[in-house]
């Protein structure tokens, strides 16, 4: 899916939508920014409830083009700025990181 | 001069930290190992530095009033300041910014204020073992505007370590780095890395130490001698 395709899904919100060429194939779900970088895929979206400007750094580390904040956390702007500047898109959603898990796996027919 | 330093250690106002933690007894225990320049740093909270500086002025041990902050990124950060109410006063800040979710002492312990007698004097009723919503950029910047020093605790740790939970070392302003064994940290990051007890028991206190070169003991001595960064350790 493109990366625009995110907010189609039930409940999430656009934050801030950059470089739409992309394309999504997976996911990886993680609140351990280590974790992530050690064993994300290629061409994944972030599902997480870290919001901060380090997640920027961290999906482009690990070329990622999205990232969903959950449980309704807000982004603050250095954060927003970061990731124009990154060409990373952000979207949010009142769901947990399960919940928003299992819509994207859905999305994605994993 | 080379003076002997531990800047990490809990009182029982830290979650985890034993009752016997109490702010007196810390110094007196660090007096016997031979510290020098010793730093209070309980979790999200400045409150028992008070009686933490009477008892280091008796012991003769220069007190560093700090705390360890847990940021939103659960990273654990030491904020460590020269004057008592500067500390105290970021401490309040800090108080703020905690979420409301009250402590449970059969958890985390009773989170006691106490006195230079350890008399309890009130016990903090806020989690303190959460993180607080204030970023690390924010603690950077809010700590050394405050003319504190920042340094980034045990960051050789599985958890709540800047390098297990970002996976990098973000280039920020750190005064300098704390890990539990720096000899085996590879890369120097071109910042002094300091070992530090991160005591939460008494017999803890002074477990983990460094010798570092200074011209004086005085907070200032502390801070230039972070940065001409001739720091030594006893490798077991």
């Amino acid at each position: 899916m493109k990366v625009s395709d995110l907010v189609k899904i039930e409940g999430f919100k656009t934050v801030t939508l950059n470089d739409d060429t992309q394309i999504i194939k997976n996911a990886y779900t993680g609140d351990l920014l280590s974790d992530v970088i050690a064993n994300v895929g290629e061409d994944s979206v972030l599902i997480t409830v870290q919001a901060h400007k380090n997640t920027i750094a961290v999906c482009s580390l690990s070329s990622m083009p999205a990232i969903i904040i959950c449980n309704g956390r807000s982004c603050p702007d250095d954060m927003i700025k970061a990731a124009a500047e990154n060409d990373i898109s952000i979207f949010t959603t009142d769901d947990t990181q399960f919940g928003a898990s299992v819509k994207i796996a859905k999305a994605l027919n994993l | 001069m080379k003076i002997k330093l531990d800047l990490h250690n809990h009182s029982c106002l830290s979650p985890c930290g034993s009752d016997d933690m109490l702010p007196s007894l810390i110094a007196f225990e660090a007096m016997e190992k031979g510290i020098d320049i010793l730093a209070l740093t309980d979790h999200n909270c400045s409150r028992n530095l008070e009686p933490f500086a009477q008892a280091c002025e008796i012991c003769q041990i220069l007190p560093i009033f700090g705390m360890e902050i847990n940021t939103i990124e659960d990273i654990h950060v030491l904020t460590l300041f020269k004057h008592l109410k500067d500390a105290q006063e970021f401490g309040f800040y800090i108080e703020t910014l905690l979420p409301n979710i009250n402590n449970d002492p059969k958890f985390f312990g009773n989170q006691n204020i106490v006195d230079i007698e350890g008399n309890i004097l009130s016990t903090f009723k806020k989690s303190l073992i959460t993180t607080c919503g204030i970023s690390l950029d924010d603690v950077i910047n809010e700590c050394l505007s405050r003319d504190g020093l920042v340094i980034p605790a045990h960051i050789d740790k599985k958890a709540n370590s800047i390098l297990s939970n970002l996976g990098f070392l973000p280039d920020l302003e750190y005064s300098a780095l704390e890990a539990i064994r720096p000899q085996d940290i590879k890369e120097s990051f071109n910042k002094t890395i300091l070992q530090g007890s991160d005591a939460h028991y008494l017999e803890h206190v002074g477990r983990r130490y460094c010798f570092l070169e200074v011209d004086e003991i005085s907070y200032e001595g502390l801070k230039k001698g972070l940065i001409d960064g001739k720091v030594s350790y006893i490798i077991e």
